[in-house]
């Protein structure tokens, strides 16, 4: 197990001559939850993809613990990846199929499991009690399509976590929800952060959105990283005001903080 | 009905199972275009296998299905470079590309043979004279193969079909099943090619599978319904030709088309929801 301290140093990312993400240093640390945002195109997905290992930095190092993960082969970079829980925007999934809910949860458990090996009674204990915790224990055998978008999103969570990752990342996961269901999927991620305490990192275009236990953010800014530290200090920081183009004031209600133009 | 129909049928029932069931991971896959693309390399490499033999009788045969292999692979393994999320390039324009490449190579060959072309041109409808017995141990080795892949790669191909971002972000090894599952795709492609025709193999992919995702709930019965289907449009098929004089290869893939539509219906009919 791998505690989920990441270190990123010296980044470069350049597509058809233009740079897409340069960041110099980013370190996270075990246990963070870090809110990635930032206007469109500002390299918030790539920055996540980069992490992830989906995308190659030109120039640059990505170290998970101690281990520089662009130093090795692709299937030893798969080993570590086992550890890391993603949700991506949906366009990066098929939603067509007819598997069943538990089928889709249960791919969490696939990298766990060495090749050849099937899925055990253990894993789908595991994937069953995440299956519970998440309050779709009516679904279970629901196909994932029939799902309404917020009941998927519950099912990508539980996914990732049956997985049990020491990192999470999350591509705008409340991204095509109503606010109702936007508001009960950033509780759940607080809920499970508060209990797991695994290293969260979430992209969100909407302030309101990452939970109070959002600790720290940074503000991406084409392809740049122009803030970093306290969520409250980012939102109010002159570098908010000038990606944006304009004025905007913070406000907390009940925990969250809703971005406002001034 | 004599010995050799029988082989025949044998050999068609195997490979429209194998068909179907490749089908249901391609048309989870949403490429089902790679049915033609393949069929089109085996045939190229078929053509120019036979250019190679340099009409020597009995190198021609295993020059030709080499040819057809060893082509089908490649540009099965061609597809396996294209990654959407890091070329921008979508695999059904790849598979296109490929697709137009294997064209021009097989009617540069077509060119260049000085020869018969029955046989070759019989490669675009299928032709059941070229089943013999070793050809039917063959389609059911790479049946067996087929299964086996599915039973041992079960878990990894279903996140891959849901999706490769995924599994490659979570370590799923991604890559290397899928280049497995496409060169034995190519592989069984070539070799089912000449009995069910390289126009023909498109419906056995698309249709069966289709039909399957229509009706069924969850990857397994997918899986073997696809199969299923896949059996049952030759084996009809077949049937079919033999009892009314008709073609084969149309009369599989009428069976096939007919069998998607009557999932379709009876869907909309019974109102069956996931």
């Amino acid at each position: 197990m791998i505690s989920g301290n990441l270190l990123l140093t010296h980044i470069n990312i350049v597509r058809s001559g233009k740079v897409i993400l340069n960041i110099e240093n980013l370190q996270i640390n075990s246990g963070d939850f870090l809110g990635i945002i930032g206007t469109n195109g500002a390299g918030k997905t790539t920055l996540l993809r980069l992490c992830c290992g989906l995308i190659k930095p030109n120039k640059g190092t990505i170290k998970l613990d101690d281990i520089n993960l662009t130093n090795l082969n692709a299937w030893k970079k798969s080993d570590f990846r086992k550890h890391i829980g993603y949700i991506p925007q949906q366009a990066e999934y098929n939603p067509d199929l007819p598997f069943t809910l538990r089928e889709v949860v249960a791919m969490g458990r696939t990298s766990i499991k060495p090749l050849l090996q099937r899925l055990d009674n253990n894993d789908y204990e595991i994937v069953d009690e995440w299956i519970d915790k998440l309050g779709l224990a009516d679904n279970r055998n629901q196909t994932f399509r029939s799902l309404s978008g917020g009941e998927q999103q519950k099912a990508l969570i539980a996914r990732a976590m049956s997985q049990n990752p020491s990192i999470l990342m999350l591509d705008e996961p409340c991204s095509n929800l109503d606010f109702n269901w936007k508001y009960q999927i950033t509780d759940i991620i607080e809920q499970l952060y508060n209990i797991t305490k695994v290293t969260v990192l979430m992209v969100s275009h909407e302030t309101s959105l990452l939970p109070s236990c959002c600790n720290r953010a940074i503000l991406m800014h084409k392809g740049s990283l122009i803030a970093d530290g306290d969520t409250d200090n980012v939102l109010e920081s002159s570098e908010f005001q000038q990606a944006y183009g304009s004025q905007f004031e913070t406000v907390t209600l009940g925990g969250r903080r809703y971005t406002i133009r001034k | 009905m004599d010995s050799y129909f029988i082989t025949v049928i044998i050999a068609g029932v195997i490979a429209g199972a194998s068909t179907g069931m490749l089908g249901a991971f391609i048309i989870g896959l949403r490429m089902p275009f790679i049915g033609t693309c393949i069929s089109h390399a085996s045939m190229a490499g078929f053509i120019w296998g036979g250019l190679l033999s340099f009409n020597n009788p009995t190198l021609w045969p295993i020059t030709t299905s080499l040819g057809g292999i060893v082509a089908s692979i490649i540009s099965a393994l061609s597809l396996a470079t294209i990654r959407e999320d890091k070329t921008r390039l979508d695999k059904n324009v790849g598979l296109a590309i490929i697709f137009c490449f294997m064209l021009g190579i097989t009617f540069l060959g077509l060119g260049l043979n000085q020869g018969s072309r029955t046989d070759m041109l019989g490669l675009l409808w299928g032709n059941i004279l070229f089943v013999n017995t070793t050809r039917t141990i063959t389609i059911a080795v790479l049946a067996v193969l087929l299964v086996l892949f599915v039973v041992l790669f079960n878990k990894e191909m279903k996140v891959l079909l849901f999706s490769r971002s995924i599994a490659a972000a979570t370590g799923v090894h991604e890559s290397f099943v899928y280049s497995i599952f496409l060169t034995l795709c190519g592989i069984i492609l070539a070799v089912n090619m000449p009995l069910i025709g390289g126009l023909m193999i498109f419906s056995l992919i698309t249709c069966p599978a289709a039909a399957a995702y229509q009706i069924c709930k969850g990857y397994v019965p997918v899986v073997i319904t696809s199969a299923c289907f896949g059996m049952l449009s030759t084996l009809a098929g077949f049937f079919i030709s033999y009892y009314l004089n008709l073609p084969t290869g149309a009369c599989i893939v009428i069976v096939s088309v007919v069998i998607f539509a009557l999932t379709t219906l009876y869907k909309h009919i019974s109102g069956q929801n996931d």
